[in-house]
């Protein structure tokens, strides 16, 4: 369980861009997810309200984008995992063991390594602000 | 009342890989070879490092960077085998971080270290996803946490660069194939070193060591180019 922690940095990180747009209020803040990352989406929602209580932010929407992995081939394949191999391996009843189990290259077979999915990325910030003058 | 959508692009592992790539500079610098040593709670990670201890301290100076949640068991253990060690209690933390770790090693002479080892805090999931500076992850799983261990967690196997399935002794007593587990590991990562080891086998124990101490001659020679 570290979503508090990472739930304190995405605070402080939307907190101090929002205070340098000048926002009035956060309105939505919109996460990539990797899907191969151990972070649970619902534990970092909940404590990323109960950190933003009394703040700015008090009120955003938290939206988690899930994002798939990606893989690179020493054959020059970079790109998606194959979703076959993912439909096949279903009997896994778990996702992440799915997504890794399927981590070969679809091209050429061969073991691949992992470009993305395990990020986590604070894409953007939906603010209020006050008219201009 | 206006609306704006800010774009931040801000990646919240990076910040902490960042930290890592300044710990492994420090490292790489002073020519310390560093093991992250990753695992189940009760696996004998602590028992797999004072073994690597007693028998490499009289060849190279060692350090020992002992992460736990609460206490300094561990880390008293270590220091008894007369090892500089800092104890890093985590707090609420699962794992250890990058900033951690760079804190500690304030704490530790580098220039007269030629072994780091960085003790993690006994958990097979949040210790996947936060890079230290490490040389060397190792992941430790033992019989007893039962056959399907290896892929309830599959992330930590796939990204280790060596795992050691410990106490394989007792496996049959707790009804299990430890040769099972190894074909779990290596159907998740085809190419990683997997040895089975026990505290009662001497053998493996020293199949194990070589790991590690081919590792040190690995970043001596790294630094003598």
């Amino acid at each position: 369980m570290h979503e508090l922690s990472i739930a304190c940095e995405i605070f402080e990180q939307v907190k101090s861009t929002a205070a340098a747009h000048g926002a009035t209020e956060v309105k939505h803040v919109t996460l990539q997810m990797g899907k191969l990352s151990h972070t649970n989406p619902e534990q970092l929602s909940f404590c990323f309200k109960v950190l933003a209580e009394g703040s700015i932010a008090e009120n955003a929407d938290l939206i988690v984008e899930m994002m798939p992995p990606t893989l690179e081939c020493e054959c020059g394949y970079n790109g998606a995992l194959d979703e076959k191999q993912i439909r096949e391996s279903s009997e896994l009843k778990s996702e992440l063991l799915a997504y890794v189990a399927a981590m070969k290259c679809p091209v050429c077979g061969k073991p691949a390594q992992i470009i993305g999915g395990r990020e986590l990325i604070i894409k953007s910030i939906e603010i209020e602000t006050e008219n201009e003058n | 009342m206006l609306m704006h959508v800010i774009h931040m692009g801000h990646d919240v592992f990076k910040a902490n890989d960042k930290i890592a790539g300044k710990n492994r500079k420090a490292l790489d610098k002073h020519s310390v070879f560093s093991v992250n040593i990753m695992g189940a709670i009760g696996s004998g990670k602590t028992t797999l490092i004072e073994e690597a201890i007693k028998h490499l301290k009289e060849k190279y100076r060692i350090a020992v960077i002992a992460g736990d949640v609460i206490a300094e068991m561990d880390a008293s253990r270590f220091r008894k085998l007369g090892v500089p060690t800092i104890p890093v209690n985590t707090g609420k933390e699962c794992h250890l971080d990058a900033k951690l770790v760079e804190k500690a090693l304030g704490e530790i002479d580098l220039h007269n270290t030629d072994l780091l080892i960085l003790e993690n805090v006994g958990n097979l999931i949040c210790p996947v996803d936060f890079k230290l500076g490490e040389h060397l992850r190792v992941v430790v799983v033992s019989v007893t946490e039962g056959d399907d261990i290896i892929l309830k967690h599959p992330m930590i196997f796939k990204t280790a660069e060596l795992a050691v399935i410990n106490k394989v002794d007792i496996a049959h007593a707790v009804d299990v194939d430890a040769e099972k587990m190894k074909d779990d590991i290596l159907s998740l990562n085809p190419d990683v070193p997997v040895i089975l080891t026990s505290k009662h086998d001497w053998e493996s124990l020293e199949t194990w060591i070589s790991f590690i101490e081919l590792g040190i001659a690995i970043a001596q020679e790294a630094q003598k180019k």
